[in-house]
């Protein structure tokens, strides 16, 4: 899922600077999931924000909203407060329910409350960690499930390289080899036979590089919508 | 497990729909209770000191609530889902402390605005006739109640005995019930001293009878002497109205169920040098409760067991004893009560008096001067489904028609007539809905194992050597501390978490937190209320707004905080005490609101449903600094309850950094020893420090 990070605190109280009435507007999906985007952290955003501008003698209104996702059209009607109202919204959804929602409310500034970090998963209580970078060419059925373009600081697909050291990446003695990790998986699974093939370049078109991506799914796209 | 599909939708239409859930489903000892009285939530008001909330709470269903806090046979004890963790709440000592405490005025007295319908006859003021007329007084009637005896209250007035329910304690629910508009006539006995027909000439609309079994049942022990046997109920009634009946030194009871129990042990107060039971049925067998008998042990009295009487033993034309027969059965294979004896096996047991306690029979002498009819097993004609005899105007409720049970099965019966009888006067057909909702099953082990043992509290009572020589009561009541201390070990049954299932994103959070492993999440988050033991942490943790508490309505916290700044006097500066309601019930000591520290104090059940966001908000609501003030966690009833309120006023602080606000403005204490006194202590010397230092208002607005 979608992993996002709540912005700096003087980052987002510097955006909303020439607002003053302010919707706080939630996820119900990935962000929520990962505890950073949900009502309830649109209410405690909400507070400290009605806080801090008590603290400076500002005037300022803040609501709050959330819908069950952002970045689906059907659920705009299920909001109890029309953004429209508003001098700005602050989205704590991630990078596609800002984009998405400032898309159908032209007029109306959608600040992003989030850095949208990382498709990551759960890995203990409270701590989420990146597993997918998005490339769009998945290599993870020979490396083990483990992704060299999220983990590999030089997204090398035929590794490791000349700076690997002890299981640690030349850029910091902080950061894991990622094709150590991946060496270390295959062999303890009796796949390292894996490693012997040469891997032909990726087709980085696939890759942002290549522009806007789309995902269509023929059997339900209508007409008009293609044009 | 039981799914309730509640939305959000649910809660904005009717901010009250989750706390109605748990009016949805009961807990077990409400369900079990005969007047369903809502036990979790006065053991909640109790446990937080709030001693007139419980009693109004008790006496809304449960109008003899001295009365049964004395005798009742606790069915709602006997199937506390505590008991599979340690041992049940000893609900009904609970009940009795707050009954006693404040006496008929400690509790309100919600008296109707008109009592104009009509005017109605109870015929009877033992508990099923009071309660029945309380229940008309309530919904607008004029009840007038026609007592025999030369005060009301029935059995437990006249014929319990005074160790085990002191005539102060009837007085206290009679006076209770007649303040809302019952009248109240003593030594009237309706078919001798008027008649029911009369009574409808006397302008009475509708008739209750509520007569009890009020006589003695009796079997001929052929060649006894009339001096030498006594009926157990006109024996105890003697006691009661300050008789003193003349017995001998060797008394034998015959009976075994608790009226029996009764008359041996007042036989031995008034100085019976020894006193025998005998009974048809074993020790198991006997209908008396088990404490009864040990209680009846202790002071030396001695059962003969499968024993019947077949013909007395006489000397000098005094009773000297008698012959007993051996007892083979005494129920058939259908569990119906069938003795039979062996004649070849007889003893003889020696007395000088016998008393005969083998159960009550009704009087039928308020049929003297109606058209009310007996049916063909001499039984008052009833039909239960409309609580009416053969004349509709005249009802009938309590022992009269019903099996011999207990006084709150009485009340019970009383109440159900009532409402057929204001059915019947408002006109419409009489039609009682006796459906009830479902109730929270058992606890299952592995929550049960979870769950941290609390010891019951136990009750002093007076010596066996002591008791035997006065008709003092035998036990004591529970001092105020243990009476906390006990309403605390309650569960909450059924007052826990409910999932809003259009909110949760299934993100598995109270899943992670739960101390109790309660939460699965299948569709989305699904917690089961079998099992939640109501601490509220998943509520406060859930990042959806997804989880409401079926006990404390949404946004309660910050309206409860709103009001106590709001009611806040002087120029100091703003503090606001959020305080485990169960350890430090000390802002709403005997139900009084205001705090005495100058501090704005929220008692809450538990602190493990505060949340960050709570924190946050009391600030908004216009808190300079607040004080968390909790058990340490070896105290607190949850498991890593403190744990977590720790993080996440760790959190809050974090907030509060993060725009400039001092973290000092959240302070946590964890008390060792949470008395009220410590509580105090600590809250007045952190106020007293905050006073002194530079604690400034948030921004220059207010």
């Amino acid at each position: 899922m979608i992993v996002g990070e709540r912005k700096p605190m003087d980052e987002i109280l510097a955006m909303l600077e020439p607002h003053r009435r302010v919707l706080v507007l939630g996820c119900g999906g990935c962000v929520t999931v990962c505890l950073s985007g949900g009502e309830k952290q649109a209410d405690e955003l909400a507070s400290q924000l009605r806080l801090a501008a008590r603290k400076k003698g500002r005037q300022l209104t803040v609501d709050v909203d959330c819908i069950t996702r952002q970045c689906d059209r059907e659920f705009v009607a299920n909001l109890k407060c029309n953004p429209s109202d508003y001098d700005a919204v602050l989205s704590i959804a991630c990078g596609a329910g800002v984009g998405f929602m400032s898309e159908l409310y032209p007029q109306t500034p959608f600040l992003p409350g989030l850095n949208t970090t990382f498709y990551g998963a759960c890995t203990a209580n409270g701590i989420w960690q990146e597993y997918c970078y998005g490339c769009g060419d998945c290599v993870l059925a020979w490396t083990g499930g483990i992704c060299p373009i999220a983990r590999c600081s030089k997204g090398l697909i035929n590794g490791a390289c000349g700076g690997t050291n002890k299981g640690k990446c030349e850029v910091s003695s902080e950061m894991d080899c990622a094709w150590h990790l991946i060496y270390e998986r295959l062999e303890a699974a009796g796949r390292l036979d894996e490693l012997r093939k040469i891997r032909p370049p990726r087709d980085w078109r696939l890759d942002r590089s290549g522009g806007l991506r789309r995902l269509v799914h023929e059997e339900l796209v209508d007409e008009e919508a293609r044009k | 497990m039981r799914q309730v599909n509640l939305t959000s939708k649910d809660i904005t239409e009717n901010p009250s729909a989750a706390t109605e859930l748990t009016d949805r489903e009961w807990a077990p000892c409400r369900y079990n209770c005969p007047v369903h009285a809502d036990v979790r939530l006065y053991l909640e008001h109790i446990a937080q000191g709030r001693w007139r909330e419980s009693i109004d709470t008790i006496r809304r269903h449960l109008p003899f609530a001295g009365v049964c806090g004395r005798v009742c046979h606790h069915p709602c004890e006997a199937n506390c889902r505590r008991k599979d963790v340690d041992s049940a709440v000893a609900i009904r000592e609970l009940k009795r402390f707050v009954a006693e405490l404040q006496g008929a005025s400690g509790a309100t007295v919600h008296r109707a605005a008109r009592q104009d319908k009509a005017r109605v006859a109870i015929v009877g003021g033992g508990p099923a006739g009071m309660s029945g007329s309380l229940e008309l007084a309530k919904l607008g009637y004029r009840p007038t109640v026609f007592e025999r005896s030369p005060r009301a209250g029935g059995i437990p007035a006249t014929a319990i005995p005074e160790y085990r329910l002191p005539r102060g304690v009837i007085q206290i629910d009679v006076d209770w019930i007649c303040a809302h508009g019952v009248d109240l006539v003593t030594g009237t006995a309706i078919g001798r001293d008027k008649s029911v027909d009369q009574l409808r000439k006397e302008g009475f609309q509708a008739v209750l009878i509520a007569t009890g079994l009020s006589s003695g049942k009796d079997i001929p022990i052929p060649g006894a002497p009339p001096d030498g046997v006594l009926g157990a109920l006109e024996f105890l009634t003697d006691l009661g109205m300050g008789r003193r009946p003349r017995i001998g030194q060797d008394v034998l009871v015959i009976g075994g169920g608790n009226v029996a129990v009764d008359a041996a042990r007042s036989a031995v107060r008034i100085g019976a040098g020894r006193v025998r039971m005998m009974c048809l049925e074993t020790r198991e067998e006997m209908p008396a409760f088990e404490w009864e008998q040990r209680e009846a042990e202790e002071e030396g009295i001695s059962f003969i067991h499968r024993r019947g009487p077949a013909e007395a033993i006489t000397a000098n034309g005094r009773m000297a004893g008698i012959k007993a027969r051996r007892v083979t059965r005494v129920f058939d294979e259908n569990k119906r009560f069938d003795p039979q004896y062996d004649d070849s096996d007889l003893i003889e047991a020696a007395c000088d008096t016998l008393i005969i306690a083998i159960g009550q029979s009704p009087d039928y002498g308020f049929l003297n001067g109606s058209a009310l009819r007996l049916d063909a097993r001499g039984r008052l004609e009833y039909g239960p489904a409309t609580c009416q005899t053969n004349v509709p105007d005249v009802f009938a409720c309590g022992e009269i028609v019903t099996p011999p049970g207990s006084v709150v099965e009485a009340c019970a019966s009383g109440q159900r007539a009532a409402r057929a009888m204001d059915m019947y006067l408002s006109g419409g057909h009489i039609v009682l809905d006796d459906s009830l909702p479902p109730f929270i099953g058992q606890i299952p082990t592995a929550t049960a194992e979870k769950v941290r043992k609390v010891i019951r509290q136990p009750v002093a009572a007076q010596p066996p050597e002591v008791r035997r020589a006065n008709s003092q009561e035998v036990d004591h009541t529970y001092v105020e501390s243990a009476a906390l201390r006990e309403a605390r070990r309650c569960m909450s049954c059924g007052a826990g978490a409910e999932v809003l299932v259009d909110k949760c994103a299934a993100c598995l959070t109270c899943l992670r937190v739960c101390p109790f492993d309660i939460p699965v999440v299948t569709d989305v988050a699904r917690i089961d209320s079998d099992r939640c033991q109501s601490c509220g942490i998943c509520i406060a943790e859930c990042p959806a707004n997804a989880i409401v508490s079926r006990s404390l309505e949404a946004g309660w916290i910050a309206r409860r905080t709103a009001a106590a700044l709001e009611a806040l006097r002087g120029a100091g500066p703003r503090i606001v005490v959020y305080l485990c309601g169960h350890t430090a019930s000390a802002a709403q000591w005997r139900g009084e609101e205001q705090s005495s520290d100058g501090t704005a104090e929220v008692c809450l059940p538990s602190l493990s449903a505060l949340s960050a966001l709570d924190l946050l908000k009391a600030f908004e609501n216009g808190a300079d600094t607040v004080l968390v003030v909790t058990p340490q966690d070896s105290v607190e009833r949850y498991p890593q309850a403190v744990k977590r309120l720790r993080k996440r006023l760790a959190q809050a602080r974090k907030m509060l950094k993060e725009i400039g606000l001092k973290r000092t403005r959240i302070q946590l204490f964890e008390l060792t020893r949470p008395s009220r006194t410590a509580v105090r202590e600590t809250i007045a010397a952190a106020a007293d420090q905050l006073r002194a230092g530079p604690i400034k208002p948030i921004g220059a607005t207010r």
